[in-house]
């Protein structure tokens, strides 16, 4: 430190000294500030356009649609089944002409009453025998339109199980590519958000090392003017 | 509009690099007094302030209430000479900046003028009419002023118009104010942005170029290629090369880069560093001044006997400051260009193959025939 420049700054040769080896330290703290601020700045830039990275699984769709339930158009078949009562009907018109032509003969043989009222019960006794005929039919077709129903439950059941068995499974298969999709796409970003991190967290971290190096040759540069000042203050004392 | 700072400022620095001064025969057969003593001045009645204050304290005859005011007083001289040292250390860190070699000219010269005070340089003295004051002001807080014949401005004159006059117009620094612009990261005088610098660190972080290609300095090697994702290549995987003409009939290929892609992969990095540039706007017209706005190259900027500046095109600090949306959008397209211009075009022009064979030189006229058969047999013309 020349004289000249001591001359300029006043006091003591130490204060003019200690002042440009504070100001050349200030310097270099508020260059590391300032390069600081840029790489935090940059920084911030990189990490919000970060490039889309796409998701490969992104075409993927759900393939359940495809799959047809079916259940609708199954039917009972054993539901409309109708009662054969032609035969019934046949037998009943042969009973009814047998009581007739039995009659006719009765009459023309000049049968007695007693005679008609046995043939009119054996009559009544063979459409009785028809009508059972006809319930016991009924009956087993009641029962086939049951056990009919029944197995198209049991189908209907079984097709929307089916169903539900295709779409459980596609949409598990649909999750899974999602949780692929999304781990890939967050691999990709962590990868790349670490590289730009580590990186720039480095260059961060030796600017602070910078700004802490330089504030403290400033601090060790202000403690070698601090005799100077005791002087200036001891100046005012003495004023005193 | 004439930019007074550019011309004082480039004066200033040509005449501090030209050594003229040493032959100034003036100036060497006189002395010159650079004793502007500012802190002797400064404290040279602050013993008795301080002592005054000091027996109106003890003697109870306090001009103000409890006195507060006193106090005060004692308070602020007592610190004073530490602020003192701050301030001035703080000021000299500042207008060293115009001391550097790319200082942006545009800045106000009435800061090269203060340094070369406070540095006592040549042409500075206080035989040269200069002079500076450091004040210790009734709030506390110091100022320094400077004053001399480069802190002048010019004014009508007042007893005619059609004339103008020179008036001091002194260059003051209050310690407060300069405290809270470094506070809030704001230079008072800007040291411009190493741009050369940047740009070499740039080229290593637009994944260009393989890990490998980084040197330990962590700037490319000498033997640095850009990797061969982005050379162009033929259907059939060989380089796709293109032949420049060496004269004499000889020829030699090189490799043809992809640059629409290379130019889509660089971007986003760019934009990145021009975004951590605009942390600072007045950084930012720094490198506008000194290197972006000319996109002169960096060979001929080390032919000029100093950076190139922008001249007319000069952004002001003073009108242009904070930067309109437009000059932001203009600094990214001109940073862009003087990136791929002066720092990425010599790695896309002139690359020989790396397949030795396709290296060597060749004849013109063979290499057009035998192109011209390969046109041929590939389309089935023969």
């Amino acid at each position: 430190m020349s004289m000249v420049v001591v001359g300029v700054i006043g006091g003591a040769a130490s204060i003019a000294g200690g002042i440009f080896g504070s100001s050349a330290a200030k310097k270099r703290e508020e260059a590391a500030r300032k390069e600081r601020k840029r790489l935090q700045n940059k920084l911030n830039t990189l990490e919000a356009n970060r490039q889309e990275i796409i998701n490969p699984y992104e075409g993927i769709t759900n393939l359940s649609e495809l799959a047809t339930n079916l259940s609708s158009q199954m039917s009972n078949p054993f539901a409309n089944l109708s009662v054969a009562t032609g035969a019934a009907e046949m037998k009943i018109e042969e009973a009814d002409l047998a009581l007739a032509n039995t009659l006719d003969t009765i009459r023309a043989t000049g049968g007695g009453a007693g005679g008609a009222t046995a043939l009119a019960q054996a009559a009544l006794k063979s459409k009785k025998g028809v009508a059972a005929s006809i319930e016991m039919q009924e009956k087993q077709n009641e029962d086939k339109r049951a056990a009919g129903e029944q197995q198209l439950q049991d189908k209907r059941l079984a097709e929307e199980k089916r169903m539900q068995g295709i779409a459980m499974s596609e949409g598990q298969r649909m999750q899974q590519a999602d949780v692929a999709g999304k781990q890939f796409v967050f691999g990709q970003t962590e990868n790349r958000q670490m590289q730009e991190l580590d990186r720039t967290a480095a260059m961060l971290g030796a600017s602070r090392q910078a700004e802490a190096q330089a504030g403290m040759d400033k601090t060790s540069a202000i403690t070698g003017m601090l005799g100077s000042i005791s002087g200036i203050a001891g100046a005012m004392a003495g004023g005193a | 509009m004439e930019n007074k700072n550019l011309f004082q400022n480039l004066y200033l620095k040509q005449f501090n690099e030209s050594n003229a001064i040493a032959y100034s025969q003036g100036f060497v057969s006189s002395s010159s007094n650079y004793n502007f003593q500012l802190l002797d001045n400064a404290y040279r009645n602050a013993g008795k302030t301080y002592a005054k204050l000091k027996i109106a304290i003890e003697t109870n005859n306090c001009m103000s209430e409890d006195c507060a005011l006193e106090l005060t007083g004692i308070k602020n001289l007592e610190e004073s000479p530490q602020a003192s040292l701050d301030f001035l250390s703080l000021l000299i860190s500042q207008l060293s900046v115009t001391e550097e070699s790319n200082f942006d000219p545009n800045n106000n010269y009435k800061y090269t003028v203060a340094n070369g005070l406070m540095k006592a340089r040549p042409g500075f003295s206080k035989t040269d009419g200069y002079q500076a004051y450091l004040d210790l002001l009734p709030d506390g807080s110091q100022q320094i002023s400077f004053m001399g014949p480069a802190f002048t401005k010019t004014m009508p004159d007042p007893y005619d118009p059609r004339f103008s006059i020179q008036v001091e117009d002194p260059l003051v620094v209050n310690n407060s104010s300069l405290r809270a612009l470094i506070g809030s990261d704001t230079s008072l005088v800007v040291s411009t942005p190493d741009i050369n610098k940047d740009m070499l660190r740039l080229l290593t972080e637009i994944g260009l170029f393989a890990q490998d290609m980084i040197g330990e300095n962590g700037e490319l090697r000498a033997n640095a290629k850009i990797t061969e994702e982005y050379v162009m290549m033929n259907t059939d995987g060989s380089f796709d090369y293109e032949i420049i003409d060496l004269g004499n009939g000889k020829g030699r290929n090189v490799l043809k880069y992809d640059l629409e892609k290379i130019e889509k992969k660089v971007t986003p990095f760019i934009n990145a560093e021009v975004a951590g540039l605009m942390s600072s706007e007045q950084d930012v017209i720094a490198a506008w001044n000194v290197y972006i706005s000319k996109d002169t190259s960096v060979e001929e900027d080390d032919q000029m006997a100093q950076n190139a500046n922008a001249g007319d095109a000069s952004w002001i600090y003073e009108l242009d400051l904070p930067l309109q949306q437009d000059k932001k959008v203009l600094f990214e397209i001109k940073y862009k260009e003087y990136f791929m211009k002066n720092y990425l075009k010599q790695f896309t022009t002139n690359q020989l193959p790396t397949v030795k064979e396709d290296a060597a030189v060749f004849d013109l006229a063979e290499a057009k025939k035998a192109k011209a058969q390969k046109f041929l047999d590939d389309n089935d013309l023969n």
